[in-house]
């Protein structure tokens, strides 16, 4: 198991960003830091401010990428880019959470990819 | 509709809707206000929602997607104001997603003041009926609007009320293109005394009932001068067939009445749409086993009981003593005040309760103590017991108690047809008109209603009369509780006959429907 995942997360990123690049976004950073860790990409659309979560898998014996998104991880997601908007001054302007699904081969190839825009909702 | 928007970098940031809630029987009206920001995307509704109304933000964008509108990626927030009310039931969701397609920029920026917005959304953005739709709309101009727009099928119920305009509308687009004035929706109209008119027919009739003239007679009376009754007989006898029918022969419903009738019905969800108004007098018959807070209504958030459904109508409890004691017992002081106030942490509600009450019993726990064809089995401690589960005080409040005897065989096979219910609504109307206009000066209107002072003003007897009270109140040992409903039940007796003065076979008549106090049986 240990090989390679990280190998995989890599191969789904940079998958993602030229997928994100094709349907418009304008790339801000990838893997921002805060000092509560990491976002994978930051970009900009239309207004908005948008932060993507990218999740690559190469086996589909756990069902497909996204479903691994939990609640507990769309709150680290969200608080992630909360401190990242008040870095950057930015609280007050749209943004919103994306989610890349990427689905790899053993070979790092893109079996499929997808977006779910909007994919986490402040529902209290 | 919105009273006032801030603008801000092009979109409406607060947009307000007028809708309304139901409390009680009467409505007051709720501001749907709506506010956008920026923030995790994601809807927000406030002001004492309960969970019907959290969960419509889900139904709300199902239904404006599918509508074909464009859902909003910002973070909105909704009040429902006044916030300290709180509010229930689904139909907030067309005023909210009204609000969310406002600053969207979906609806036209236009004043929608005077306009009151009601219903449920489904998820294909259909509207879904509401309750309550005729109280709203009866305290329309109260709340200054004169334009509701509800679902088709409370239309209704809800155009009876005059002076204000019911957009009757199909699809949440149907709203949104009707408030951009793509389309026009006619307002619905109807005329109040034609439904209560096309309404005011009965499936049943009395002339269905073969034979039991005595119990006939005894429900006559009943009906004339609103005397409760008890029907005591063993089973099969056809206690419930005649209960059931008991509402045909009171008077026809006045339009005031049926108003204050349905506007219970509306509440409760129980007015079909293709009906409108409830214009013939409810029959309501709850099983024994029914809890007290069902009966007189109750629940964290009151809904009007049985004894409410029942308004202007008979409530029939069949089986009487099967029924919970303590269920039994709150009836008392609704069927004195002819309303039931229901008093919770949060508000206290009154609803009208003014009901004849009919109740049904077996005379032993086996059924058969008054049947000469079948034994009865039941020990004289069995039969005692049962009958004590009737409490004295209720008891009180039954002026005629009715022995329904088994049919004879001779009735089942008789093929002709008893006396129309309509003939005998003739003669009790009549009665009526003679109370009416007796009591016209003082706070009661039937004979039922009269207390001990009164009874001495109207209750006059001639001396044979007087003599076969005397007597009976010697010899049977009835008690001075049964001399009061003996006098008010031979009131409607001679009234029935069209006599001033009181005689003694309207005594004697009276007395043989106390059979109870007689101590036949126990």
């Amino acid at each position: 198991m240990g090989r390679g995942n990280r190998a995989a997360g890599t191969a789904g990123e940079m998958a993602a960003l030229k997928f994100l690049k094709g349907k418009g976004y304008r790339i801000l950073a990838t893997n921002a830091r805060t000092i509560f860790g990491e976002i994978d990409i930051v970009a900009k659309k239309d207004d908005f401010t948008i932060f993507v979560e990218v999740k690559s898998r190469t086996t589909s014996s756990l069902g497909p990428p996204y479903l691994s998104i939990t609640k507990n991880k769309e709150r680290h997601i969200t608080r992630n880019a909360l401190c990242y908007l008040k870095k950057h001054k930015a609280i007050e302007s749209p943004w919103r959470i994306d989610i890349v699904s990427v689905k790899l081969d053993y070979n790092y190839q893109v079996e499929y990819i997808e977006l779910f825009e909007n994919a986490v909702e402040d529902n209290n | 509709m919105l009273l006032k928007t801030i603008i801000r970098g092009g979109t409406i940031v607060v947009a307000k809707i007028y809708s309304a809630c139901v409390i009680g029987i009467d409505a007051c009206e709720v501001t749907v206000e709506m506010d956008t920001a920026g923030g995790l995307p994601g809807i927000n509704i406030i002001g004492l929602p309960d969970t019907a109304i959290r969960e419509s933000r889900d139904r709300i964008k199902a239904a404006i997607k599918n509508s074909g509108f464009p859902f909003p990626t910002r973070k909105i927030t909704i009040n429902l104001a006044p916030a300290d009310i709180k509010k229930e039931g689904a139909s907030f969701d067309l005023p909210i997603a009204l609000s969310v397609l406002l600053s969207e920029g979906s609806i036209e920026r236009e004043s929608l003041n005077d306009y009151i917005f009601c219903a449920e959304l489904s998820l294909d953005g259909r509207l879904k009926p509401i309750k309550g739709a005729l109280p709203i709309a009866m305290a329309l101009k109260k709340l200054g609007k004169n334009k509701f727009v509800l679902p088709l099928e409370n239309a209704k119920e809800a155009s009876v009320v005059k002076g204000v305009e019911i957009y009757p509308v199909v699809t949440l687009k149907d709203v949104v293109n009707f408030i951009n004035k793509k389309i026009t929706i006619k307002p619905h109209e109807s005329d109040i005394e034609l439904t209560i008119k096309r309404n005011s027919k009965y499936r049943v009739d009395f002339s269905d009932v073969k034979g039991q003239e005595h119990v006939k007679r005894g429900l006559e009376i009943a009906a004339s001068g609103l005397h409760n009754v008890l029907l005591i007989g063993p089973p099969g006898s056809g206690k419930s067939m005649l209960a059931k029918r008991l509402p045909t022969i009171l008077s026809e419903m006045t339009i005031d009445e049926s108003l204050e009738t349905s506007k219970i019905h509306s509440v409760a969800g129980l007015l079909s749409p293709n009906r409108g108004l409830t214009a013939t007098r409810p029959f309501r018959s709850p099983h024994h086993t029914i809890s007290d807070s069902a009966l007189v209504g109750g629940g964290t958030n009151p809904i009007p009981g049985e004894i409410s459904l029942a308004h202007n109508g008979v409530l029939f409890l069949d089986e009487l003593p099967e029924f919970k004691r303590n269920v039994l017992e709150v009836l008392r002081l609704p069927l004195e005040e002819g309303s039931v106030t229901i008093a919770r942490v949060a508000n206290r509600l009154t609803y009208p309760s003014k009901f004849m009450l009919v109740a049904a019993m077996n005379p032993c726990p086996c059924g058969y103590f008054t049947d000469s064809k079948h034994e009865c089995h039941c020990s004289p401690f069995q039969i005692q017991n049962y009958l004590s589960k009737i409490s004295g005080p209720l008891l009180d409040r039954i002026d005629i108690h009715l022995e329904v005897p088994r049919l004879k065989f001779e009735h089942l096979t008789d093929k002709r047809r008893g006396e129309p219910s309509e003939e005998i609504r003739k003669r009790v109307d009549k009665t009526r008109s003679i109370q009416a206009k007796r009591y016209k000066n003082d706070t009661m209107h039937f004979n039922a209603h009269l207390e001990s002072k009164e009874l001495e003003k109207y209750c006059i007897l001639d001396k044979e009369g007087e003599e076969l009270l005397k007597l009976a109140i010697l010899e049977l040992g009835i008690s001075a509780r049964a001399y009061d409903k003996i006098l008010k039940v031979a009131r409607t007796i001679a009234d029935l006959d069209g006599k001033d003065i009181i005689e003694s076979h309207h005594i004697s008549e009276a007395i043989s429907y106390r059979s109870l106090d007689r101590n036949l049986w126990g």
